[in-house]
């Protein structure tokens, strides 16, 4: 490939992600809306919020880190679509593979804790102080996939991995070889989107929404185009590992939007899980799970 | 006569630390020593890393004993790094901070000269008694430079620098009973004689040689359960000697480890030495241990309310990566081990800067009583970013780089375990280096420090130069692989083959240089997305807010920093039952009760008794 060809890939692939992610936001509403008897949001309505937050006149910043948290926060997943292949664009995917795009999706968490916590106000604080002990919950089942998956296909390159699932066809999907990974994993998806009931870090009643207290305006703006990308990167990622990637965009869409509609059909059905609670749910039940299904793979 | 480059090396040393401990008081001192640790790395930089092994004229022979020293890539290596740390915390150490520093001039300076010396003595070693003799030079020097701290009660520094020193002790028992194993096998303290001697030793012998190496040179690196005394002795001591001691003392015991285990013995043998009753065999035993000290550690520094403390629980945790890289035996978990020692010196020494910098302006690291440092120190903020990051192993920093090796390799090795478990010291790291820069540059600014200035530029330079190394070798890991690649063959292990941004293999790839580079760019992306679309921003004070419906003020508390993941800790809390204190109390206490029946016996029977009774015993046994 040469190098004109590899930019137009680095400059599609986080433009398009966001796209999607729009729809996905717009998805998340509506089958909320539907599960409490209303209408829900109009087709552009996510659109129309970015602009509004964007476009408002009274923009407060509590500092430049802040602002760079943002800055970051987009960013970082910018760079993570880069890793992540779509039907056609491989992009960076191979210059990174697998484990460098789960360390890279914590540049985004890490921006949004930055700009948070210069805020100073206790609530944003305490928002991601039980953030982060929500990645450490969901990430233990994650990273029992992550080994699963790699050692099943013999490497974390994600190209190689969607290869091998697409040239064998829906029999060698990550799904049918490894029904009980593929559980944990949807299992973690869940917590990883933050949704109910594991969304005791917003707790608008308790905490005031936590991390977004003081966030309005562009910087509340940032924050809902990070959304997007967090909704697209976990479904997308999902089907690499699962469900055969994308044989083209039809498909590829089709599978993103269907593994995202599961945990966020589930998520209105439930109450919220205080946090150690969702650390001892999430220890227990996907770990379990995704080691008897390491051990099937590995045997 | 010409001096080859190591006797320039050892020349250089000597001077510094006989300067220091004639000029030592001088205030100009410290930018001497500066001048030669300069000196010192340039005249390391004289040598080609991937050349053969390079001798000293110097040496001492009496009888058929001798001691000598060399130089090979491994030994360049560490060297490499101690004397750029001993620069770094030199220079940091030299100018505003030693105005303001009321100990003895003389005795920090000659303290950290002395380390240095012994340091490259050590790493020199060309045989094994030439090791024991480097080894003790290290060791009296650490306690020298840790004892600095001096004080009692709130500051623990001289208690632990004993303690220290006890664990010292039994560890150079443990090693000389090794040696004397060792030289009864093969009659030599030779490197070649020890590893055909380790060749042919039988499995039970075998063992107890791995356990008593293990137990000599684990307590300086901090190894489970040879850990408790590090935390207190690095944090306590002066700003250069904890700087120098956290970012690359401890790993002098990863040198012994690998010239031992690796070198001597061989990983393959380590592998086929199976633990009786189990299906362990040693090589995943120290995995475990080097696991567990990833995990145990992390956590620990996790609870950690004082910023020295917590850095210096991850520097114990961050040992266990390298080892586990070191034990896996592959080229790209050794690669990982040592590159991951480079990183860390870089990544330890510019966060402890930082830290050392908080203290010099406000006087404490309490991180329950700072908070808001931001807006007063913006570059000493810089610094420790780049020192969390690298620290957490997230990329664009160098500590990615040797992490994501030690993980593939893992991953390769198909140790499912093991993986997950140093994942989770990693999920630890990353919690808590967000509660250390929280709570010390974010959130609200006291009424007290309103008025501080940055960090003078003495200190800043080091603590800025060293993040930037990190963030450099992070990017272009190629400038660093080559030194990792010469030292892995100087091991006997096999290779890493490398490429400019990183590793590049069917298994496994990474290319940091453009990982990174798509990362800023996405990063320039988000920043014109932010400052270039929409309305303009508005900077606010921090008290232009309200909490409970009322107004702020400077009176008011409204930080959130103590306990602050406390939904973890209401469920792992209780999992900390400080075992390990209990072991080691438990025989602190037995070790005592047999000292003082001992002497109790001793003061209530009369000496003419023990006398008869050991003349006895040794006709009896001249007789038998």
């Amino acid at each position: 490939m040469n190098l004109t060809e590899l930019i137009l890939e680095l400059v599609l692939m986080p433009f398009v992600a966001f796209v999607i992610g729009l729809g996905m936001v717009l998805m998340m509403r509506k089958i909320a809306a539907r599960l409490q008897r209303r209408v829900g949001p109009p087709l552009f309505q996510p659109l129309y919020d970015i602009v509004k937050l964007y476009a408002k006149r009274t923009q407060t910043s509590h500092g430049m880190v802040h602002d760079i948290g943002i800055v970051m926060a987009v960013g970082g997943y910018i760079a993570a679509e880069t890793l992540l292949p779509m039907p056609g664009m491989n992009g960076i995917a191979e210059k990174g593979g697998l484990i460098t795009l789960m360390y890279l999706m914590m540049v985004p968490s890490l921006g949004m804790a930055l700009g948070v916590g210069q805020c100073a106000n206790p609530n944003g604080s305490i928002g991601i102080g039980r953030a982060l002990t929500a990645m450490l919950a969901y990430d233990v089942p994650f990273v029992i996939v992550v080994f699963g998956v790699a050692w099943h296909f013999g490497s974390t390159n994600l190209v190689s991995m969607i290869d091998i699932q697409q040239a064998g066809g829906i029999s060698t999907w990550g799904a049918a070889q490894m029904p009980l990974l593929a559980l944990a994993g949807l299992f973690t998806l869940h917590g990883m989107l933050g949704k109910q009931p594991f969304e005791v870090y917003i707790a608008p009643a308790e905490i005031a929404t936590g991390p977004m207290v003081e966030m309005s305006g562009k910087h509340m703006g940032g924050l809902f185009v990070m959304q997007s990308f967090q909704l697209y990167t976990a479904a997308a990622l999902y089907v690499t590992l699962f469900l055969g990637g994308g044989e083209n965009w039809l498909f590829f869409i089709a599978k993103c939007f269907a593994v995202l509609a599961v945990p966020v059909s589930l998520a209105y059905l439930f109450p919220r899980y205080r946090t150690e609670d969702m650390l001892r749910l999430m220890w227990k039940w996907p770990v379990l799970v995704g080691l008897v299904g390491l051990a099937f793979v590995m045997r | 006569m010409s001096l080859n480059p190591l006797d320039t090396l050892f020349l250089l040393a000597g001077l510094n630390l006989l300067a220091m401990l004639l000029i030592g008081q001088w205030r100009g001192a410290g930018w001497l020593a500066t001048l030669f640790y300069g000196a010192q790395l340039l005249a390391l930089f004289q040598f080609d890393p991937s050349q053969t092994i390079q001798h000293s004229a110097f040496s001492i022979q009496h009888s058929t004993l001798a001691l000598n020293w060399q130089f090979d890539a491994l030994a360049w290596l560490f060297a490499v790094i101690s004397v750029a740390a001993a620069l770094a915390a030199s220079w940091y150490g030299a100018g505003e901070w030693l105005r303001k520093y009321t100990g003895s001039r003389r005795l920090l300076h000659s303290a950290l000269a002395g380390n240095v010396l012994a340091m490259l003595l050590l790493l020199a070693s060309g045989d094994l008694l030439t090791l024991f003799v480097g080894w003790e030079a290290t060791s009296w020097a650490g306690f020298l430079l840790m004892a600095l701290g001096g004080g009692s009660g709130q500051k623990p520094a001289r208690e632990a620098a004993l303690k220290y020193l006890v664990y010292a002790i039994a560890g150079a028992m443990a090693l000389l009973g090794a040696l004397v194993v060792l030289f009864q096998a093969g009659h030599s303290f030779g490197f070649a004689q020890a590893q055909a001697s380790f060749a042919t030793m039988s499995a039970p012998l075998l063992w107890s040689m791995v356990l008593l190496f293990l137990l000599a040179f684990g307590a300086k690196l901090a190894l489970l359960p040879l850990h408790l005394w590090q935390a207190p002795a690095y944090s306590e001591t002066p700003a250069p000697g904890a700087v120098f001691l956290g970012s690359i003392v401890g790993r002098m015991g990863l040198f012994a480890l690998a010239v031992v285990l690796v070198k001597l013995i061989g990983i393959e043998h380590l592998a086929d030495l199976a633990l009786p009753f189990t299906f362990l065999s040693a090589q995943d035993l120290i995995a475990w241990i080097a696991v567990l000290t990833i995990i145990l550690p992390t956590y620990t520094a996790l609870k950690q309310n004082d910023a020295r403390y917590l850095l210096a629980w991850h520097g114990i945790g961050q040992g266990g990566y390298m080892l586990l890289g070191l034990v896996l035996g592959t080229a790209l978990g050794t690669a990982g081990g040592l590159l991951h020692m480079i990183n860390y010196a870089a990544t330890q020494a510019t966060l402890l800067m930082a830290v050392f910098a908080v203290m010099h302006r406000v006087g404490h690291t309490d991180l329950n009583n700072l908070g808001g440092l931001v807006a007063r120190m913006p570059l000493t903020f810089l610094a420790l970013l780049l020192g969390i990051i690298s620290l957490a192993g997230l990329p664009p920093m160098s500590g990615f780089v040797s992490k994501w090796m030690i993980y593939s390799a893992l991953l390769q090795e198909g140790r499912p375990l093991l993986f997950v478990a140093s994942v989770i010291g990693t999920l630890g790291t990353i919690l808590s280096v967000y509660k250390l820069i929280h709570n010390l540059f974010l959130g609200q600014l006291r009424v007290e420090h309103e008025k501080i200035d940055e960090a003078p530029l003495s200190m800043l330079i080091p603590m800025l130069a060293c993040g930037l190394f990190a963030f450099v070798t992070g990017a272009a890991p190629v400038l660093i692989l080559g030194w990792v690649a010469a030292a892995q063959d100087s091991l006997g292990l096999p290779v890493l083959a490398y490429t400019l941004g990183g590793v590049s293999s069917p298994r496994a790839s990474l290319d940091m240089l453009w990982v990174v580079g798509v990362l800023f760019a996405s990063f320039g992306v988000g920043a014109v997305l932010f400052y270039g679309i929409g309305g303009k921003t508005q900077r606010i004070h921090q008290f232009d807010n309200y909490a409970g419906g009322h107004f702020l003020t400077g009176e008011m508390r409204y930080h959130y920093s103590d306990n602050f993941y406390a939904g973890l800790m209401h469920l792992i809390g209780g999992w900390y039952r400080g075992s390990f204190l209990w072991l080691e109390s438990a025989i602190a206490s037995g070790v005592s009760l047999v000292a003082n029946a001992a002497g109790g016996w001793y003061r209530a029977v009369s000496p003419g008794f023990y006398l008869l009774a050991a003349t006895t015993l040794l006709l009896a046994w001249v007789l038998l």
